[in-house]
C-alpha cells in the first residue's frame, strides 16, 4: 500500500527553482534514506511532505490523503506525520515531559494520566526514563534529539519524517540515535530520513534516493546504489562521501 | 502643618491609575503586536498607524486630546481620571506592541516549525511555545517600560489629578517648603521605582530560561 505519493512536486522561491518536478511513491513500513549533496533540495523536498513549506505545484498524498487540497485539515494531517529535526527544537521552557504530553493533550485532548503513561514508555523505549523532569538545557546533544523522536512518536505517527537528525551531534552521541531510529525502522515504521550517515542508508534503508539540482536523479536498493551507482553525479558524491 | 498625609494620599493615586493604566497597557500592546503580525494585511495597518501616531506624538499633547480634545465633543465625557489612564494605557501599549513583536520576532523559527509539525495550530503554537519563552526574555525591557510610565503619570497632574506630583504642590503652596517637599516627592518616586526592580529580577529568577 502507498503511504506516501508525490506527484509532480515543484517548489520554487521566487525565481529559485529548488525542487524540479519530483515524482515518488513511497510504500508502508518502507524506509527510503535521501541524499544529495548541501544545497540540493533534500530538507525542501522532506519540508513539502508536510506543509512547513508551501508547494508551488504538484501534489503530496498521505495515506490517501491530499494534504495539498484546499480543504485539507493541516493541522490534523500533521499529527499523523511526525518529523525531527536536526537542530531538535524541543521546548527549552518545559520539561521532558512536559515536551512529549503537550501535543497529544492540546490537538487531540489526551487526558494527562493517559498521555503521561504513553511518554514514559516512549522514554523508556529511548532509553531515557530518568529524564523525564529535566529540562532540556540539562540534556546532551544525543539524549535531545532521543527525547525529539519520542515527542513525535506520542502522536502515534503514520510516518516519520527525518532531517539529518545526527548532523548536530558529536560523533559519540550518533549511535544512540541512529540505534533508536533502527528500531523504529524494525517495528515497521514508515520513515523518510535524509542523512549523511551512508552506514545507515545502507544497512536500515529499503531504498535511496540521490537528490541532484531539485531532481531525484538516482534511486535504487542501497546495495546497488552504493556499490552500482549509474549516474555520473551519483558516481561523484558518492566518491566524495564515501 | 504636615505635608505627609497629603503626599500619602497623592501616592495612593498614583499607585492606582499606574497599577490600571500598566496591565491595560499590556493588554492592548499584545493584542496590537499579534495584530501587526497577523497575515491579514488590513490589520496589520491598523496596528502600525496606531503604533505610529502614539509613539510620533508627545504624551501631553496626548493627554490634552483625550481630555480637552475628546471632551469638548458633545458625545463624550470623561472624567480626568479616566482620560488620566486612557493616556497612559495607550502610551505604554504602543511600546509594549513593538517590544512584543521583536520578541516573536526574535524567536528562532524552529520552535514554530517544531509545534507546528506536531499539529499544533498557530494559535496553539503562540499560546504555548512563543509567548511563554517571548516574555521571559522581554522581563527587563517590560520593567523598564514599566518605569517610564510611571514616571508619565507625574504629567497628568497638568489636567489636575490629584497624583504624587499635584499633591506635593498643593502641599507647597500650604506650607511653602519647596525644597523638603519635592525632596520627599522624589524620595517616593525613587522607592516605588526600585520596588519595581526589585519585582522584576525576583520574576527574572522565577522563570529562569533553562
Ligand atoms: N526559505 C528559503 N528561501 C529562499 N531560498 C531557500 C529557502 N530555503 C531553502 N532555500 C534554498 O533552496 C535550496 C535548497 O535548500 P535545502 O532544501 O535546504 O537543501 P539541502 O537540505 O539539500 O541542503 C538552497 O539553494 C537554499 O538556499
Ligand atoms: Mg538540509
Amino acid at each position: 500500500m502507498t503511504m506516501i505519493d508525490v506527484r509532480n512536486l515543484k517548489k520554487s522561491y521566487g525565481k529559485l527553482e529548488v525542487l524540479k518536478d519530483i515524482s515518488v511513491e513511497i510504500k508502508e513500513k518502507e524506509v527510503v534514506c535521501v541524499i544529495g549533496a548541501s544545497g540540493s533540495g533534500k530538507s525542501t523536498f522532506l519540508r513539502c511532505l508536510n506543509r512547513l513549506e508551501e508547494i508551488t505545484d504538484g501534489q503530496v498524498i498521505i495515506d490517501g490523503q491530499d494534504i495539498t487540497a484546499k480543504e485539507a485539515n493541516i493541522n490534523k494531517i500533521r499529527q499523523e506525520v511526525g518529523m525531527v529535526f536536526q537542530q531538535f527544537n524541543l521546548f527549552p521552557h518545559k520539561t521532558v515531559l512536559e515536551n512529549i504530553i503537550l501535543a497529544p493533550m492540546k490537538t487531540r485532548g489526551t487526558p494527562k494520566t493517559e498521555a503521561t503513561n504513553k511518554a514514559m514508555e516512549l522514554l523508556d523505549k529511548v532509553g531515557l526514563k530518568e529524564k523525564a523532569g529535566s529540562y532540556p538545557g540539562e540534556l546532551s546533544g544525543g539524549q535531545k534529539q532521543r527525547v525529539a523522536i519520542a515527542r513525535a512518536l506520542a502522536m502515534n505517527p503514520k510516518v516519520m519524517l527525518f532531517d539529518e537528525p545526527t548532523s548536530a551531534l558529536d560523533p559519540e552521541m550518533v549511535g544512540d540515535v541512529l540505534e533508536v531510529m533502527k528500531q523504529l525502522a524494525q517495528e515497521g515504521m514508515t520513515m523518510v530520513v535524509v542523512t549523511h550517515e551512508m552506514g545507515f542508508a545502507r544497512e536500515v534503508s529499503d531504498r535511496v534516493l540521490f537528490i541532484d539540482e531539485g531532481v531525484i536523479a538516482e534511486q535504487n536498493v542501497p546495495s546497488e546504489l552504493f556499490t552500482n551507482p549509474r549516474n555520473k553525479r551519483t558516481q561523484a558524491f558518492l566518491s566524495k562521501v564515501l | 502643618m504636615n505635608a505627609l498625609p497629603y503626599l500619602l494620599e497623592g501616592l495612593k493615586v498614583t499607585i492606582y491609575i499606574f497599577v490600571i493604566a500598566i496591565i491595560l497597557g499590556f493588554i492592548i500592546g499584545l493584542i496590537m503586536a499579534l495584530l501587526r503580525l497577523s497575515p491579514i494585511r488590513a490589520l496589520n495597518w491598523i496596528a502600525k498607524i496606531f503604533i505610529d501616531a502614539i509613539r510620533g506624538t508627545p504624551i501631553l499633547v496626548q493627554l490634552f486630546f483625550f481630555y480637552f480634545g475628546l471632551n469638548s465633543l458633545e458625545f463624550i465625557s470623561f472624567d480626568r481620571t479616566t482620560a488620566g489612564i486612557i493616556t497612559v494605557a495607550i502610551n505604554a501599549g504602543a511600546y509594549f506592541a513593538e517590544i512584543i513583536r521583536a520578541g516573536i520576532q526574535s524567536m528562532d523559527k524552529g520552535q514554530t516549525e517544531a509545534a507546528r509539525s506536531l499539529g499544533l495550530t498557530g494559535t496553539q503554537n503562540m499560546r504555548y511555545i512563543i509567548l511563554p519563552q517571548a516574555f521571559r526574555r522581554m522581563l527587563p525591557t517590560f520593567t523598564n517600560q514599566a518605569i517610564i510610565s510611571l514616571k508619565d503619570t507625574s504629567l497628568l497632574s497638568v489636567i489636575g489629578i490629584a497624583d504624587l506630583t499635584q499633591q506635593g504642590q498643593i502641599a507647597i503652596a500650604a506650607t511653602f517648603k519647596a525644597f523638603e517637599i519635592w525632596l520627599v516627592v522624589g524620595i517616593m518616586y525613587f522607592l516605588l521605582i526600585y520596588l519595581l526592580s526589585l519585582l522584576s529580577s525576583f520574576l527574572e529568577r522565577r522563570f529562569e530560561l533553562r
